[in-house]
Parts: structure tokens; C-alpha cells; sequence
């Protein structure tokens, strides 16, 4: 147990040397501000454009909060996706094709330590960026538009957080798998947004995926009731997670390292 | 009592076998020297032992331990090419890699310092890895792999990346981890294995064709060698020495010609009369005994 928060010490001195405690968080602020903003301030920014021709009559429906608050989580599914796999597709990749890999697990260093120390560090980071973006989005929602309950908005968080949790595993599951960095963030990408262009397109026949996890968040936040295949869809996200770490570390182990 | 026992060690990459089945121990507080000229199979035999590789056959066995456990706490390695975390300290990178071996972080701190003292790249110890030399990086390296005291340090090509100081340090750095431990470094310098190391092991297109001590190795090819070095090419005044039935070979390269015989006093003798009588224009006329050199040109021609 001490060896393996020496390595979390580890990754987390290296997050903070390499930046990435700073840029994350703000990339995720700025991601969670944007659609309220933009969404407010719109018929202005229409205006200083030039506005609309002379006559032309265009209704805007004044989007509710909840809508707002939505469209914020979907920059999240499509950019803080790319950057949760840009950000740590080297994390076991990078070190195994440096070299630096070697050096360390010649030395008494459990794989399972080396592989979940990455993955909890990951992990924190990540969810601390996406709270604070999300609660940026929240705030700004609320003052701009109308405040959503705090309470249906951590409960919009943590299943929310869940998903990203996933997509971090299998980001990690394909960095132990792959030597080459870019490979293991490639596959990735197309494989997260492939399964949730297939998860939106057969909805009523995969009720019970983590990609119905974020349509559930939706449906949640507008009708305020929790939709019917909710649990069994984070059940089967949380045992995914494990899952994905655990083939990540058999994986690992069965590779050798030098070559 | 061996420290560690190698039995039918094979290695094969897809359809490519680099180790064909080595055969050796290395005795305790021991320095055995791996020799071999590029691609025998030094770096893939050290990587097996490191556990590094896992062998295609064969068993690698350690004194009181069980067969094809986890070895890694008895032994240090020094890859060729070490590679670190560049955006560590030298001084955070031993103190890391000492906690991961299991010191206490008093013991880990306490012990790093006194091996950026020991390497002697204590001045540079709050400073970034990347920014270090490659002669640096060696002796940071050497420190990593002996910090968690272990039986068995592995080094390979320890001194070929360094300038002439820097392999002079090393090589006494060696001496001093044999009272320790023991040593098994590859090198392609036959010199330096013959300075500090008492065994070596002959490594050959993935075969040991050679072992043992160097004192075995004098005995065994106990032959002299008389070096002639003449003014104009050697060849055109050895033709008659040649048929000489005392010498066993003679090896010429331009000016240069050795001779390579078991009765030293006659063929001494035939020499001198004949530079004599034949008015040869010799430069250097030298006798030696067998060198390690000597030794591996032989025994990879056989």
C-alpha cells in the first residue's frame, strides 16, 4: 500500500510538473461556460453582426435553464472526451516506449499498483476538472437563465462523472495495450464515438449502456423523474470500469516490457 | 554456493532463436564479466535475468528462492540506455525509486544521498534529468540499480557510452560493488572485463562458447606471442618463418605480424638469427603474453 501511493505521488508531481493540474480544470471551465454565454447573449452577438435583414421576423424560443445546462455536457462528450484521450494515452504507453518503464519495473513494483496508481490519479484529475466545469455551467446557468436544484445537479454530476470514468479506463486499458501513444489514443476515440453514434441509433435496443448514460442525465434534468433503465446502465458502466482496469493489468503484465 | 543457476536458457524472437541454450552460475560476491561482440546475445541474456524478457525455455533459479517466483528485490539492473523521468530531480528519482523498492522514506532519502555522493553527482542533485550529460545519466543509473542493496547487479555496457575519466571512476566503482554483491556486466572492451572481473563468460552468436577464470584461460591457451613490427610491409620476410614447425600461427596486418607459439625459446632464437642474417628492418620487437584479446579472436574462429 505504501509503494502504491508512492507512485500516485508520483503521477500526480508529474500532473503537476507537466501543467496539467492547471490546463485541465480551465479547459473544463471554459467548456462548462460557453453554452450559457453564448446561448444569452446570442441576439446580441446577432446584432453586432449586422443583424437580421429589414422585415425578416425570427422567433428565438428563449431556451429553458435545463436545455442550456445540457448542451454544456455535450461539449464535454465530444471535446472533453478528445481531451481525457490526448491528455492520457501515453500515461503506460509513453513510458513503456521511452524506456523508463524498464527501469522501474526491475525494481520490486507490483503491476496492479502501477496500473491502478495511474488510473485513481487520472481519475482525480478528471473528475475535479469536470466538477468545477460543471459547476462553472451550473452557476452561470442559473444567473443568466434560472437556477437548476443543487441537488438534481450533483445527481446530473456523478452519473455524468461515471461515463467519463469508463472512457478513462478503456483510454487506459488501450495505452497498456499499444507501444505507440498515438495508436493507443486513435483507437480510443473511434471506438468511445462509435459506440455512442451506436448507442444513440438503436436507443430502445440498448437501454442498458453506459453511452444511454448521458440521455438519461437529460431526461432527468427536463421531466425530474429518474428514467426506467437508469440503474441497470450505471450497474453495467461501474463493472465495465473494473473490468477494463483489470484487462488493462493482465494485459500489461503478459506484455514484456523489453524488446 | 552459486547465487544464481541458468539451465537451457533459450530465447526466441518469432522464428529467430538468439539464445541457443546457456549453461552457467554465478558464484557469490563473484564479478563475471559477459563478453561478446554486438547482436550475441549479452543485452537478451541480461533482460532474462532481469526478468525483463520471459526466456522461450529453460530456467533461471536463485539461491533459497522458488523456481519462477518474483526475483526482482535480489537484483539491480542498468539497462544500456537508461532512460528517467527528465522532469525529475536526480536527487527525487533515487529517492522514488528507492521507496519502490521497499526503503522506509527516512532510509530512501538517507541512502540516495549517499549514493549522489558515491557516483559523484552529488553537485547536480536538484537538478533536472533532462538537462544531464550522457556520462551523468550512466552514474545516476549505476546509483538506481544498487540502491535497495541487492545480491546480483546487472550492468550492461556500463562503460562504453564514457569518456576515458568517466570509464576510469566506473571501473573502480566496480571494484568497490563486488565487496557487496555480485557483479555481471557485458562489455564488447576486452580490457576491462580482464581488470576487474575474475570470471567471464564468452558469448557468441547466442552460445556461450567459452567460460571461466582468467588464470583458466592463460593455462588453457598458454601460447607466447612475439610482435614484430617492420619498417615496410611484414609479409615478404615471414614466408620462411612460416614452415617453422615451433609456431603455430602468425597473423599479419600490413607492417605489422604476430607470432603465436607454445616453445617460445626456439622460436625466439629462429627469429633473431634470421632478422639477423636476412638484415630485416625491424621497428618493435616485443614478447607478450596471451592477452583476452588474444583469447576471443581465437575462440570465435573456432
Amino acid at each position: 500500500m505504501k509503494q502504491w501511493f508512492t507512485l500516485l505521488n508520483k503521477e500526480f508531481l508529474e500532473m503537476a510538473r507537466n501543467y496539467k493540474w492547471i490546463w485541465m480544470p480551465i479547459t473544463f471551465i471554459l467548456l462548462g461556460v460557453m453554452d450559457p454565454l453564448t446561448t444569452y447573449y446570442l441576439p446580441e452577438i446577432l446584432n453586432s453582426v449586422g443583424g437580421l435583414p429589414e422585415g425578416a421576423i425570427f422567433e428565438m424560443p428563449e431556451p429553458s435553464a435545463q436545455e442550456v445546462f445540457i448542451m454544456s455536457l455535450g461539449q464535454y462528450q465530444m471535446i472533453g472526451i478528445l481531451i481525457i484521450a490526448l491528455s492520457m494515452m501515453a500515461t503506460v504507453a509513453g513510458e513503456r516506449k521511452s524506456g523508463v518503464a524498464q527501469l522501474i519495473l526491475v525494481k520490486p513494483v507490483s503491476y496492479f499498483s502501477y496500473i491502478t496508481s495511474k488510473w485513481a490519479a487520472a481519475l482525480i484529475l478528471i473528475v475535479v476538472s469536470l466538477f468545477l466545469g460543471m459547476l462553472a455551467s451550473w452557476y452561470y446557468t442559473g444567473v443568466l437563465f434560472e437556477f437548476i436544484p443543487f441537488g438534481t445537479f450533483m445527481e446530473s454530476f456523478g452519473l455524468y462523472s461515471l461515463w467519463l470514468i469508463l472512457v478513462l479506463s478503456f483510454v487506459i486499458l488501450c495505452s497498456a495495450m499499444f507501444m505507440q501513444p498515438v495508436a493507443a489514443g486513435m483507437v480510443a476515440l473511434v471506438t468511445v464515438f462509435i459506440s455512442t453514434i451506436i448507442g444513440g441509433s438503436f436507443q430502445h435496443l440498448l437501454e442498458w449502456s453506459p453511452t444511454q448514460l448521458l440521455p438519461y442525465v437529460s431526461e432527468r434534468l427536463i421531466t425530474e423523474k429518474w428514467p426506467e433503465h437508469v440503474w441497470p446502465a450505471t450497474g453495467i458502466t461501474l463493472t465495465m470500469t473494473v473490468l477494463f482496469v483489470l484487462l488493462a493489468i493482465y494485459i500489461f503484465k503478459r506484455k514484456e516490457l523489453a524488446d | 554456493m552459486p547465487l544464481v543457476t541458468v539451465e537451457n536458457l533459450e530465447k526466441s524472437f518469432k522464428d529467430l532463436r538468439v539464445i541457443k541454450g546457456l549453461n552457467f552460475q554465478l558464484e557469490n560476491g563473484k564479478c563475471v564479466a559477459l563478453i561478446g561482440a554486438n547482436g550475441a546475445g549479452k543485452t537478451t541474456t541480461l533482460k532474462m535475468l532481469s526478468g525483463l524478457l520471459r526466456p522461450t525455455k529453460g530456467k533461471i533459479s536463485f539461491a533459497g528462492e522458488k523456481q519462477g517466483g518474483d526475483h526482482r528485490r535480489l537484483i539491480g539492473y542498468l539497462p544500456q540506455h537508461p532512460v528517467f523521468h527528465d522532469w525529475m530531480t536526480a536527487r527525487e528519482f533515487l529517492e522514488y525509486v528507492g521507496k519502490l523498492s521497499g526503503l522506509p522514506t527516512k532510509k530512501a532519502k538517507e541512502r540516495s544521498a549517499e549514493l549522489l555522493e558515491l557516483v559523484g553527482i552529488a553537485d547536480a542533485k536538484n537538478r533536472r534529468i533532462g538537462k544531464f550529460s550522457g556520462g551523468m545519466k550512466q552514474r545516476l543509473g549505476i546509483a538506481q540499480a544498487i540502491i535497495h542493496r541487492p545480491k546480483l547487479i546487472m550492468l550492461d555496457e556500463p562503460v562504453s557510452a564514457l569518456d576515458p575519466f568517466g570509464r576510469r571512476e566506473v571501473l573502480e566503482l566496480l571494484e568497490k560493488l563486488k565487496k557487496e554483491a555480485t557483479v555481471l556486466f557485458s562489455t564488447h572492451i576486452l580490457n576491462d572485463a580482464e581488470e576487474v572481473c575474475e570470471s567471464i563468460l564468452f558469448l557468441h552468436n547466442g552460445e556461450i562458447i567459452e567460460s571461466g577464470t582468467m588464470d583458466e584461460f592463460r593455462e588453457k591457451y598458454h601460447q607466447s606471442k612475439i610482435d614484430l613490427v617492420f619498417s615496410q610491409e611484414a609479409s615478404s620476410f615471414l614466408k620462411t618463418l612460416s614452415k617453422h614447425q615451433q609456431i603455430d600461427s602468425i597473423q599479419m596486418e600490413g607492417n605489422k605480424a604476430s607470432i603465436y607459439t607454445e616453445n617460445l625459446k626456439a622460436v625466439k632464437e629462429v627469429i633473431l638469427t634470421l632478422a639477423a642474417k636476412e638484415n630485416w628492418p625491424l621497428n618493435k620487437y616485443e614478447i607478450g603474453s596471451i592477452s583476452l584479446e588474444d583469447v576471443f579472436m581465437k575462440v570465435v574462429q573456432k
